[in-house]
Parts: structure tokens; sequence; C-alpha cells
């Protein structure tokens, strides 16, 4: 019986501590917003300066990579697209599938992986640094406040840079994709790209550019929440790091299912 | 030919009374505070005058962290307990509480210098976060406050190359870039050797004899103490024990006060049998 309510008590200590951590992450977002609109009035603006760093951080320094891995992914559909509709002597159709998951799915998903990865750690681990080191105390008794200071920069940063970094991979996967099948079913290139303008709708970029602005916003607040939760010194810093981007990539996994859910149904 | 020895400067300090008579810039009213169920601070009260050095000093775990966190502003707002400059910290709004840390300057321990920008970035964040001015003055305002603290031409370093002195002298010098009129300073001596700590403690003295600011100072180096001290706040497990000048505090009768200016452990009455007992676990 003592078992059994221990295992009870573990799971309602990780609830509260969950609503704990969300209603935190909510708070942030709440007041990033609020300093966006008000802090002209408070003579504390949130500085198109750091905005612009983080977003040369978050997203132009991102640009090999992400070129690298669209570009894969692009040839990996193609090739698997080939093969599968192959069986069905159907490869003409390729680049309606290839399309198609490209702008509603792969794009803003890989772009998001990749981003939690690559800057949602980054984001934890100097949030957590910082907090460790008294320089988040040092920013609040100046009077300067750190939500306005550090994290509304990083938020509008990751909002504006992961959609921006999906259109790119919209571009680069569909590209690579287009030489690899026009090549191999020795097709023109220009053929390829005009079916597939022809099948892509508006609707579906837009939906690609929405989901991966959703997913930069949960990059940001899970590192944020991470790295400002931080206890324990240099191993703590560690342990929020691995935390957040797990987090991030679970955060992103399974509400791109559910926003694909909806955006069907 | 002989070489006459060169004089140590004196640096003047206000008599106690002329202290007394100044108006009170800091004021603790019988604050109490928990962390749990563990009590740190009880009753706790104090005063501090304008242009006065206040030292809070107290062993490991007494609750002076915790209380200058208090004054500074860094702990939940507690009503009527914390007043900085005649105001309650812990009833202001947002714009006020602004408003009010602009005119309080805050050394951390361990300097808090944000590791991304050089020495002169970190003086001027305050200046160009809240100040609006423009580059040049802000240039030739972080300069002179460096040269105060004797860190002119080391602007251009990033923290990571500084020495523990160094990384202190630059802390302070971004906590009086806004001419603040109550300064905090978090241990300042903790880590360095005796001859750079003495220079530290010159330093907070001509900071207020040029600034006339009211600084409070946590610290357990007893040297330090008294030697920049216009009183001194005796903190032990959460109570003050004592709060006076130096040289009464040299004199007090209380015990815990006379073990911590002495650098005396406390004494344990050790029962043999009784303690033989508990390490066989009975």
């Amino acid at each position: 019986m003592a078992a059994v309510l221990k295992v009870f008590e573990a799971i309602g200590r990780r609830t509260a501590k969950g609503f704990d951590e969300w209603g935190f992450g909510a708070a942030l977002l709440a007041e990033s917003v609020m300093w966006v609109f008000v802090g002209r009035y408070y003579r504390q603006p949130v500085r198109f300066s750091h905005t612009f760093a983080e977003m040369m951080r978050f997203g132009i320094a991102a640009l090999p990579i992400a070129i690298l891995l669209s570009a894969t992914i692009g040839l990996m559909l193609a090739i698997q697209s080939l093969y599968s509709l192959g069986l069905f002597g159907a490869q003409n159709f390729a680049y309606i599938g290839i399309a198609l998951s490209v702008t509603r799915e792969f794009s803003p998903l890989i772009m998001g992986i990749l981003i939690a990865g690559r800057s949602g750690s980054a984001i934890a681990a100097r949030l957590a640094t910082m907090t460790i080191n008294q320089e988040v105390d040092a920013l609040q008794v100046m009077g300067i406040n750190p939500v306005r200071f550090l994290v509304a920069p990083m938020l509008i940063a990751l909002v504006i840079m992961l959609p921006c970094l999906a259109m790119l991979a919209n571009l680069v996967s569909i590209g690579a994709a287009a030489l690899y099948v026009s090549a191999s079913l020795d097709t023109s290139l220009g053929s390829y790209i005009y079916n597939t303008l022809q099948i892509l709708k508006t609707d579906d970029v837009w939906h690609g550019i929405i989901k991966s602005s959703f997913f930069g916003l949960l990059i940001g607040l899970i590192g944020v929440m991470n790295g400002a939760g931080v206890s324990g010194g240099a191993e703590g810093v560690g342990r929020v790091t691995t935390r957040s981007v797990v987090q991030a990539i679970t955060a992103i996994v399974v509400s791109d299912m559910v926003i694909g859910y909806l955006s069907t149904h | 030919m002989a070489v006459a020895a060169a004089e140590p400067e004196t640096i003047w300090k206000p008599t106690v009374e002329e202290l007394a008579s100044r108006p009170i810039v800091i004021e603790v009213d019988h604050l109490d505070w928990s962390f749990g169920a563990r009590q740190v601070l009880f009753n706790v009260s104090m005063k501090v005058h304008e242009g006065e050095i206040m030292v809070i000093m107290g062993g490991s775990g007494s609750g002076k962290t915790t209380l200058l966190r208090h004054l500074v502003g860094l702990m939940p707002p507690v009503a009527n307990k914390v007043k900085l400059l005649g105001q309650d910290i812990g009833s202001l709004k947002a714009l006020e509480k602004l408003e009010l840390r602009r005119k309080i300057g805050v050394a951390f321990q361990f300097g808090a210098l944000f590791s991304s920008m050089n020495v002169a970035e970190n003086v001027k964040l305050p200046l160009r976060e809240l100040a609006h001015l423009d580059e040049k003055t802000m240039d030739i305002m972080a300069r002179l406050k460096l040269e105060v603290v004797n860190m002119s031409g080391f602007g251009h370093l990033m923290p990571a190359e500084l020495s523990g002195g160094m990384v202190k002298r630059a802390s302070i010098a971004r906590a009086i870039v806004m001419d603040p009129k109550l300064l905090f300073l978090d241990e300042p001596s903790s880590g360095l050797d005796p001859v750079v700590s003495s220079a530290l403690d010159d330093l907070i003295l001509r900071l207020r004899e040029a600034m006339g600011i009211s600084v409070v100072v946590v610290t357990h180096d007893v040297e330090s103490a008294f030697k920049i001290g216009d009183r001194i706040t005796v903190l032990d497990r959460g109570h003050i024990l004592a709060c006076e000048p130096p040289d009464q505090i040299r004199v007090n009768s209380n015990e815990r006060v006379q073990n911590l200016i002495n650098r005396r452990s406390e004494h344990v009455e050790v029962d043999p049998e009784e303690y033989l007992r508990r390490l066989a676990g009975d």
C-alpha cells in the first residue's frame, strides 16, 4: 500500500511541477509581449540591436547546416518517392508527395529540431550560466528587466527566423529533389518545377510558416524555463541544457502531430 | 642618500555623532524571513545614515546574504519592512521600483560581470539601458569610473582575462556608474590576498569620501570590517547580536561576538559516553 501511495505521490509531484513550469513559461511569454508593447512607456524598449544579434545567431549562423540538412532531406524524399511509386509505375507523380510533405511537414519539423538542438541548448546553457554567476540578479538590481533584456529578443528572433529557415528549406529541399528526379526520370527540370508550383497552394506554405513560428516560440520558452530554473552549479547547467533539448524536440514532434491532425480535419 | 618613508595616507572618516545627525537612508524594521520551515532572519532591525559605511558581519549561514538580498530587492517584497531612501520597497509599483533601483549600486561577491561584454561595455551597460546618453558621453563616463577604481586602460579586456581583484574593482565601477546614493558590496574582499584586499578597503573609503554615498558591506573579513566600518552589525544565526562602532564591538561582552572577531570556534561540551553511544548507534 505504501509503495502504491509513493507512486501516486511521485506522479502528483511531477504533475504539479509540470504545471508550475508551464505557468512560468506562460508568464514569461506574457511579460515578453508586454515589454514589446509597453517597453517605451517604461523607458526600457526591447532593443532592435539585441533582437538583430539574436537573429544572426539563431538564423544566419545556422544557414550552412540548414542548407545541408534540407538538401539531404530533399534528396532522401526523392529517392524514397521514386522507389515506392516505382512499384506502381507512378514515378512521374513523385513531385506531389515531395512538394506537399516538404512544405507542410519536413521543412518546419527538421528546422525546428535543428534549432532546438543548436539554439535551444545554447539559450538554456547561457541563461543557466548567467543565473549561477548572478548576472541575472545584477540586471535586476540595476533596474534592467531580465525578461525585456534577455528573453524578449530571443523569442522575437526565434519566431521570425525559424519560418525564414523553413522557407529556405522548402526551396533547397524541393530544388535538390527536382535535380534528382529530373535526372533519374530524364525529364526537364523546368517541368518538375512547373508541376510543383501547380500542386502547391498558398495555404500549404502558410501552414509550414505558422507551424515553424510556433516551434520557434516553444524552443525559446523551453530554453528559458530550463535555464532560469537551474540549480547546482556546472552540473546543473549540463542537466538543464540536455533537458531543454529533449523537451523542445518532444514538444515540437507532439505539437506537429496535433497541428497536422487539426489542420486536416 | 636616505629616502624618507612615505607617510601612510589617512582617509577621512566621519564621527558616529556626526553620522547620527544625518538622515536615515536605509531602514529595516523587525524583518523575519524563512526558507520553508527554516527561519533565517529573526526580528532584524537596522538603520543606516546618509554617508555611513555599515558593515554586516557574520559567519557562514548567519543570514547576512539573505539580509543583503532583502535590502537590494532581490527577495519577494514584504510590506513595511525595508525602506530605502524613505521608500518602502515592499509596496512600490513596478515603475517606482525601477526608478529607485537607479539610485542604488550593487557589486556582487563574484563580480557578476557579463562574460560576453568587455569591461568597458559592462560599465556602460546601465548607462546604455537606463540613461539614454550618446556613445561619446557613455565612453567618457565609463572611463572616469574605471579611473576611480584604478582600472583605466583595462576597459578592452574581457572578464575572463581579469584577476580576482580587478573583477571586484570593475564590478564596483559598474555599480557606481549611475552615481548611486546607496552602494551595496557583497563580500568585496573574499578570495583576495591581504594587499589587494586592503587596497579595496581604501577604495571603498575613498568612494564614500568622494561621492558621499552610503555603503553597506557584507563581509566575514574582520580586519576589513574594522578598517572601513563606521558601525558594524554582527549577525549570528539570523539574530543581530550587536550594531555598534568598531571600538565598541571590540569590547562587546557577548561571547559570540568575541568568538567571531577573534576567530575562535565555539566551545562545545562533549560527553564521552554519550558520544560513544551515538557512534555505536544506540
